[in-house]
């Protein structure tokens, strides 16, 4: 298929590993899909030593599911991508393992306490969740349909993450405190999460003329601030002063100063340059190692037993 | 030899198992899916699979709680908060509502049975 029938044919579920897309196509696609997985990855490592800080059984259950729902995110998520050719599955863990891979400015930074849980929990799985929504009716047909799984969870993280919030907040004062100095720290990088104003986007032009992406990242900041915005204030949370947002009520529209916020350490962040950056990817990169021996036994499982077994990976 | 059927109603749907059809070969099964499964009703894709191919682990098997109550793991779960304003989370818990129900319904149909 050329590029003209592509932008042609553009919607929702167009295409599938059935149609032979054009190269340009399926290396967009392939970054798209690999930033997504990749995100979902980090997210998970980042929470995972939090599962053990639960206050509680119930929460310990509940954020170690959700914890586990990321991991299979990911997985999906490699799937998807690997269904364009471009790229192997361990070519991209080997990416992300070596600092080569990119994923979400929010989980270059490290966590240290309970308090930041549901910054992650609430706030990023709901602007991840906004956007993931509009993805349901991306062009890549294997991409849409992990997007249906991860919907179906994600009901449930940003509940919980919602219902940690609201707990924090009704809670001792000094909770209170210590939940809105979490939220203030949170606050820049999950404005930040939808990347720079439209004009400085480089790839969206092009995922959004082949229909990989249905709305701007304009569109979903709106969204999410109209949303979230509110929900902060209900439970008594202050939104900072910076970034500076200024609600234009004859048009229903907020406007982030974005000269608020700390670009060089967002840029920083997307080359894999931060400190945070070193520490969460290192030490992911350890644990993909200490695992290797697993890979290993596998491979040459799969290797021996080649001749009688199906084409297992797909 | 027995082929497991899977059809697919529009383009970039799911294909769902629809039954399965005696052929001695895969073509023969292209051809009697068509004819049985494909014809009949609204029918973009179909594919078959020898039922040989097909593993299955259910409930019995697994160890890892199949039928095991995982309210923990659902939206409508935490009631404390209202999550009305946020149109993809109710989307969300819709669909988990109307899976749970149908988990009800058939665990109802097999006590009946
Ligand atoms: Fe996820
Ligand atoms: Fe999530």
């Amino acid at each position: 298929m050329d590029l003209d029938t592509v932008k042609e044919r553009a919607g929702p579920r167009q295409f599938s590993p059935k149609d032979d897309m054009p190269q340009e196509y399926r290396e967009a696609a392939t970054r798209m899909i690999q930033f997504h997985a990749n995100s979902e990855v980090m997210g998970g490592y980042l929470e995972k030593p939090f599962i053990r800080q639960a206050p509680s059984l119930d929460r310990k259950l509940a954020f170690s599911a959700k914890v586990q729902d990321e991991i299979g995110h990911a997985q999906l998520l490699y799937r998807a991508a690997e269904s364009l050719g471009v790229k192997t599955r361990d070519e991209m863990l080997d990416e992300l393992a070596e600092g080569k891979g990119k994923f979400l400015n929010c989980f270059h930074y490290p966590m240290k306490t309970w308090y930041e849980v549901p910054m992650i929990g609430f706030f990023v799985d709901g602007a991840a969740m906004r956007r993931q929504a509009t993805l349901k009716s991306t062009s890549w047909e294997p991409y849409a349909h992990a997007m249906d799984k991860v919907c179906f969870e994600e009901g449930f993280h940003v509940k919980h993450g919602e219902d940690m919030l609201r707990e924090l907040m009704t809670s001792s004062k000094a909770n209170q405190e210590r939940t809105q100095e979490a939220f203030e720290e949170w606050w820049p990088r999950v404005i930040q999460f939808f990347g720079p104003v439209n004009s400085q986007s480089t790839h969206h032009g092009f995922a959004a003329e082949v229909g990989l992406k249905t709305k701007s990242n304009d569109e979903l900041r709106q969204a999410f601030l109209n949303t979230y915005i509110p929900k902060a204030e209900r439970y008594g949370l202050e939104i900072p002063d910076t970034p500076e947002i200024i609600y234009h009520e004859d048009e229903g529209r907020y406007e982030v100063v974005e000269e608020d916020l700390d670009w060089d350490q967002f840029w920083t962040i997307a080359k894999n340059d931060y400190d945070g950056s070193y520490e969460q990817i290192g030490s992911r990169a350890d644990r993909q190692e200490a695992v290797e021996w697993v890979r290993e036994q596998m491979d040459s499982y799969e290797t021996a037993h080649s001749g009688t077994a199906p084409q297992a990976a797909d | 030899m027995i082929w497991e059927v899977f059809r697919q109603e529009k383009p970039g749907g799911y294909h769902r198992h629809v039954g399965n059809v005696h052929a001695p070969d895969r073509e023969m099964a292209k051809l009697f899916a068509q004819i049985q499964h494909g014809r009949r009703m609204q029918t973009h894709s179909i594919w078959v699979a020898p039922q040989d191919e097909i593993s299955e682990v259910d409930d019995e098997d697994t160890s890892f709680g199949g039928t095991t109550d995982k309210a923990y793991r659902w939206a409508m779960t935490y009631n404390r908060v209202d999550a009305s304003g946020i149109q993809e989370v109710v989307e969300s818990e819709a669909e988990q509502r109307a899976a749970a129900k149908k988990r009800e319904a058939a665990k109802k149909e097999e006590a009946d049975s």
